[in-house]
């Protein structure tokens, strides 16, 4: 991602202070959301033995858009 | 599954205290504790790998209600570095060995508290994403480092 630009910057700035005048159970309910993702919610359970074994399965076997591949 | 909440995420500080479990919110969810304006899915958790933690993280699991099987149980007994849990109130990511963290008890002695929730500094948080280098981390991580710097502007 390119470096944000001053105009960004002052955004986000103007986000944080919004959020730190939030009391906390505010903002988690604003930050957790919920949306199907394919594959990765099709088991209710994984273990990897390694985290390289984990990324390994997330290349291999998660869509691309989820973001999850390097 | 519906979101998660505030109030599971007081379930989860108030049970694996009851266990004594050595735990930090970590990822974007522990940032959001920390208060990043943004949003996620699911609350990750980097717990101490030791067998008397993993132990007692089988109870307290359980105890909030996921439905683990022995074999299950196992498996966070042995030590995964990673563990993916769906099978519950809500979905919980438990991370044993983050990348770009060599060890929890450096992420412990750095640890912040919010509200009696464990989280890791913002610094750990980073190195991880920046270590994860997903497209999802490199997405989030300039806005990660920009918060970051005001966060420690305010201690």
């Amino acid at each position: 991602m390119d470096e944000p630009t001053p105009a960004e910057r002052q955004q986000w700035l103007e986000e944080f202070e919004a959020a730190a005048r939030r009391p906390l159970e505010q903002r988690m309910k604003y930050a957790f959301i919920k949306t199907y993702k394919p594959v990765l919610d099709d088991a209710p359970f994984r273990a990897f033995d390694t985290m390289a074994d984990y990324r390994a399965w997330c290349e291999a076997n998660l869509p691309e858009w989820l973001g999850y591949r390097r | 599954m519906a979101a998660f909440e505030y109030r599971q995420a007081e379930e989860i500080r108030d049970v694996f205290a009851r266990h004594g479990i050595r735990y930090l919110f970590i990822g974007k969810s522990g940032a959001i504790l920390l208060g990043f304006p943004d949003t996620t899915q699911d609350a990750d958790l980097f717990a101490d790998k030791s067998a008397k933690n993993c132990s007692a993280l089988v109870g307290a699991l359980r105890e909030l209600g996921f439905e683990l099987s022995e074999e299950q149980a196992s498996e966070i007994l042995r030590g995964k570095d990673f563990v993916q849990l769906k099978n519950g109130p809500f979905d919980l990511d438990l991370i044993f060995a983050p990348d770009g963290i060599d060890r929890f008890d450096d992420a412990w002695a750095r640890r912040v508290e919010v509200q009696n929730f464990p989280v890791c500094h913002p610094d750990d948080i980073i190195a991880s994403k920046v270590a994860a280098n997903r497209t999802k981390d490199r997405e989030s991580l300039p806005r990660l480092r920009a918060f970051r710097d005001y966060w420690k502007s305010r201690q």
